[in-house]
């Protein structure tokens, strides 16, 4: 009998067995289309063997649960490439939207409008149809008809641009929320999965959690780390804690410089976003990569075009007979004080057509050479301002100098609104044939103007101010010296704004100075420009301009012939930020082992509204490009970056395919394979059926003795 | 390996792109153009704008070179009927020097030079669209005046113009000059004056008796007055020729220029349709493999028995 029990135990379990791989198909095929499910396959065990006279039997078998079919590495892999093929679809989206504002000109009249190529060339072909007849009124109308297209056209783009980059800004802050819900959602799923399966595989909860994993893929750069008990760490492609065990970090927003920035934990990450992948990656890519080079290459044409043209307008004879004067330009276009920004204010301010200067200096109404000079700017390269220039000085390191002996160098660099200072490089002497360096931007800008006893620093219309971390005022007050730290400025509110001293940024300044009791500084406006002047007589500095990067420091180590050995080559990557006048982060190269022989201070990357040639530099103009070649050249580079990232998409959303095939067809529900195992395990159940029938009836056939009675 | 069993998705991936390859094409067709955004060829489209900026100013020049071929023209007919003026001038002057005239004669002779003096002035002060084409740059003023003050014999022409000479740039930067100031033709130094010889001819009339001496000087200088205006008319005649040249140079370059550009942008019909075609093939062809492939009938579960 208790064998025949342990028969009936022994089916009884396989009937079971197979019931419960059975509800795992069917839960299999329920899930087939539901977005991250993985498939779940049935896990059998033997049960122990149950031993009779030293004989084991067999004990049958359970089914101990379902295993979700996943390969965890494989999944990674193709988070990983979907952050990448998400930002460059995102990137091209972008692209192909900034693209579409430089469509070819197919030549028909039609496909003319709004293309800047054609309008450089229709402007300076009016020159050279004035050329023709320099007194012809409409002639001259046509000059300026086609400048208005040629700088409507220009500053539309520019517009288009900007407003493009704000919508870009926006549409990467509405990723946040996004991103926010699904680090939270992460976070949630990482305690229940602690808690219910720290040891195993979580089976759906895991799937929920890696679908959110991967959506968060599409989103944001990210790095995942398995920690312990089942959880799960993310960080940013650059390191930020975005998940860690049950607690989430939330991306925030805000506003820097006009444009929107991300933060996490108060600390900016935006560059670090930017580079790490994702939809905001791309985005951001798009917006502080892709179009500040568009926008940078229309400023420059723009810079050019308007410079060079009114330059020379301003150095012929219009029409009545007037040439142009520092107070009186002739000017063309809007004059533009410096590069940035140059094509969103392009725009022409001569409305009389007689005031085009076609003929030459001191010759007659009717003479066309300066037309001519003007038609020929067509074929000659641009004024324009470069952003490497390159300062050199000399300095002597004796070998007699004393061990912590000191010597230094200056020179003067420019900031990119031309504002000078005096980078000092100081060198102590450290050992036999080391010397320690260290270069420095000094805190007290080089005066505007240095008038007797005074130090004055103006600041333009339009300038601003980063008071918070920059602009200091230190003067006497009460026997000692105070220091105030400039007022913050309002957002939009130009510090050299026009107006009485008593109101706006001045009267601002000049109560803070009052209520420290500074004396000596005085604060005026006058012509739009703010002037912060103190008498030097008085103690302390006068005005000082903190820059916010500290001295860039190292050592130079010489042979015993005086050659230098380390380095071993240029010191570059120097940079001071934190002006206080709102001007670009100075970028310096240090060329140790200058051509010349001397040291040079290379400044670099930062367009400069000073011309090349007030900066000690050689004189730089469009890379010696015409008008014409420099736009075939910017059209040429904006179709071949959109070009390069159409194929990096192209590419990587074929690698994730590749990558997504595998997963599926490792993870995903086949619903053939759930349908041959639901026929194997109906099977198995059936034959389990039987013998349970059969076991049944010899069951009954020994409780009855082999009688044929009622039990049956 | 097992298959994807989501191969369906991948191939609906395809089917869309055939879709988008087919929008492309259809574009191009309809419009004509095979480039419709930089990416599609960087470089061809940096190399539209140069040849559109070429074909442009060749345009341009063409434009100007048929306006400034109507001033130029007008000078030279202007002084076409100078030097027929002043070959009459010379006829009537060397018949009023033959000593058979009387008194009334020479005077009348004295009045018909007055008159072509007058209208070698007006001639010598043409404007063409406003402009006084002998004026060098000085275009908005008479040029030329003769002085009526009594008492001043012979009368003086004066030139208010100036020097400039203005000149139009082909597009290969040629210059080609436009004007000869008007001095130069007509108060060139000594002998060459125009002005001056037919108002010293006027003087030597005016009073009906004849110094022959004076007067056959005063012939003799306004015949080579007359051979200087002929050589300053070379110029002008010449700047017609060479604007002729250029202007057919350019019209060439030009239809080079545009077939080149043509070839370049616009969309090669036979081609872009068997594109178009083949790319319609292969949608179809992945619709009916999704169809089949999705159908429900191929499913293991189909197959087995209830």
């Amino acid at each position: 009998m208790g064998t025949i029990n342990s028969a009936f135990s022994l089916i009884s379990g396989a009937l079971d067995a197979d019931q419960s791989a059975l509800s795992i198909v069917a839960n299999n095929v329920a899930n087939a289309n539901t977005p991250g499910y993985t498939t779940e396959t049935p896990n059998w065990q033997e049960n122990s063997p149950v031993e009779i006279n030293g004989v084991p039997y067999g004990d049958g078998v359970t089914e101990t649960g379902a295993t979700s079919r996943r390969d965890s590495v494989l999944e990674e892999r193709l988070d990983q490439q979907q952050q990448l093929a998400s930002a460059s679809s995102v990137r091209m989206t972008a692209l192909d939207n900034v693209q579409a504002l430089f469509t070819p000109d197919s030549g028909s009249s039609s496909s003319r409008a709004g293309d800047i190529g054609s309008d450089i060339t229709s402007f300076f072909n009016s020159f050279a149809s004035l050329e023709a007849n320099p007194t012809d009124n409409s002639l001259r109308e046509e000059v300026l008809s086609s400048a208005t297209t040629l700088a409507g056209d220009i500053s539309n783009a520019a517009a288009s641009l900007n407003s493009q980059s704000s919508g870009l800004g926006q549409e990467a802050a509405g990723v946040t929320s996004q991103v926010n819900s699904l680090t939270g959602a992460i976070a949630q799923l990482n305690q229940q999965i602690q808690s219910i399966s720290p040891d195993a595989d979580a089976g759906t909860l895991e799937d929920q959690r890696n679908e959110d994993v991967s959506q968060l893929s599409q989103l944001i750069g990210i790095n995942q780390i398995s920690t312990g008990n089942n959880g799960l760490a993310l960080t940013t492609t650059s390191g930020q804690l975005l998940v860690s065990e049950g607690s989430s970090f939330q991306l925030t927003t805000g506003t820097v410089n006009g444009a929107t920035d991300f933060f996490l934990g108060g600390t900016d990450i935006t560059s670090q976003l930017a580079s790490g992948g994702g939809e905001l990656g791309g985005y951001l890519t798009a917006r502080d990569q892709d179009i500040p080079s568009a926008l940078n290459s229309l400023d420059q044409l723009a810079y050019g075009i308007s410079t060079s043209v009114n330059q020379l307008n301003n150095a012929g004879t219009d029409l009545d007979g007037v040439t142009g004067t520092a107070a009186s330009p002739l000017n063309i276009f809007n004059e533009p004080t410096q590069v940035a920004g140059s094509a969103a204010s392009m725009s022409v301010v001569m409305t009389d057509p007689n005031q085009i200067a076609a003929a030459g200096l001191g010759q007659g109404t009717g003479d066309d050479s300066n037309a001519i000079a003007m038609a020929n700017l067509a074929n000659e390269s641009l004024l324009q301002p470069v952003a490497t220039t390159s300062f050199s000085m000399t300095q002597n390191l004796s070998s007699a100098t004393p061990l912590n002996g000191t010597t230094s160098g200056s020179v003067q660099i420019y900031d990119s609104l031309g504002k000078s200072y005096n980078a000092t490089v100081t060198y102590t002497k450290e050992g036999a044939n080391t010397w320690g360096y260290s270069i420095s931007v000094p805190d007290t800008l080089t005066a505007d103007t240095r008038v007797a006893n005074q130090v004055r620093y103006s600041f333009g219309p339009g300038e601003t101010v980063d008071p918070g971390t920059n602009l200091t005022i230190t003067g006497s007050a009460g026997g000692g010296t105070a220091t105030i730290v400039a007022p913050v400025v309002v957002p939009g509110e130009a510090v050299g704004s026009a107006g009485p001293p008593a109101t706006g940024y001045v009267a601002a300044l000049d109560a803070q100075l009052t209520a420290a009791g500074i004396i000596g500084v005085t604060v005026t406006n006058t012509g739009g420009v703010l002037t912060i002047s103190g008498a030097t007589a008085t103690a302390g500095s006068v005005i000082a301009d903190p820059v916010a990067s500290a001295n860039a420091t190292g050592t130079l180590t010489f042979n015993g012939s005086g050659a230098l050995i380390s380095p071993a080559a240029n010191v570059s990557g120097i940079t001071f930020g934190g002006l206080s006048d709102g001007a670009s982060t100075m970028n310096l190269d240090w060329g140790l082992f200058a051509a010349n022989g001397a040291a040079n201070i290379n400044q670099t990357a930062a367009a400069s509204a000073q011309s090349a040639q007030s900066q000690n530099g050689s004189a730089g103009v469009n890379n010696g490009e015409t008008p014409t070649d420099f736009y075939s050249n910017f059209v040429s580079t904006l179709g071949a970056t959109v070009s390069g990232v159409q194929a990096e998409n192209t590419a990587q959303n074929a690698s994730v395919t590749q990558l997504q095939t595998q997963n599926n067809a490792l993870s995903s529900v086949n619903l053939n394979d759930e349908a041959a195992a639901m026929s194997t395990l109906q099977s198995s159940y059936q034959a389990a059926s039987q013998v349970f029938a059969m076991l049944n009836t010899i069951m009954a056939s020994a409780l009855n003795l082999g009688e044929q009675t009622t039990v049956s | 390996m097992r298959v994807d069993p989501s191969y369906v998705t991948n191939l609906v991936g395809s089917l869309d792109q055939a879709q988008a390859n087919e929008q492309q094409l259809t574009a191009e067709l309809s419009s004509g153009v095979s480039i419709t955004s930089l990416s599609q060829n960087p470089v061809a489209s940096g190399e539209n704008v140069l040849l559109l900026n070429q074909i442009q100013q060749d345009d341009s020049f063409t434009q100007s070179s048929n306006l400034v071929t109507g001033q130029l023209q007008v000078a030279d007919s202007t002084l076409g009927s100078v030097v027929s003026q002043l070959t009459q001038a010379i006829s009537l002057a060397t018949s009023a020097n033959n000593g058979t005239m009387n008194s009334s004669d020479v005077k009348s002779i004295g009045n018909q030079i007055s008159g072509i003096l007058d209208e070698v002035e007006s001639l010598a002060n043409t404007s063409y669209q406003g402009v006084y084409i002998f004026a060098g740059g000085q275009t908005s003023a008479t040029p030329f005046a003769t002085s009526t003050a009594t008492g001043t014999s012979p009368a003086v022409t004066t030139y208010s113009g100036d020097e400039d000479v203005n000149y139009l740039e082909t597009p290969n930067g040629q210059k080609i000059q436009l004007n000869v100031p008007g001095d130069q033709i007509f108060l060139g130094s000594g002998s060459k004056s125009v002005f001056g010889a037919l108002n010293s001819l006027v003087a030597d009339y005016s009073s009906g008796t004849v110094n022959t001496t004076q007067a056959v000087s005063d012939t003799q200088a306004l015949s080579t007055a007359l051979g200087y205006v002929s050589q300053q008319r070379v110029t002008i005649d010449n700047s017609i020729t060479q604007l002729t040249a250029a202007s057919d140079a350019v019209t060439s370059d030009q239809t080079q220029l545009t077939s080149a550009q043509t070839n370049l942008m616009q969309a090669d019909v036979a081609q872009v349709s068997t594109q178009l075609s083949l790319s319609e093939t292969q949608q179809t062809a992945l619709e009916d493999v999704i169809s089949q492939l999705d159908s429900t009938s191929n499913s293991l579960f189909s197959k087995l028995q209830p």
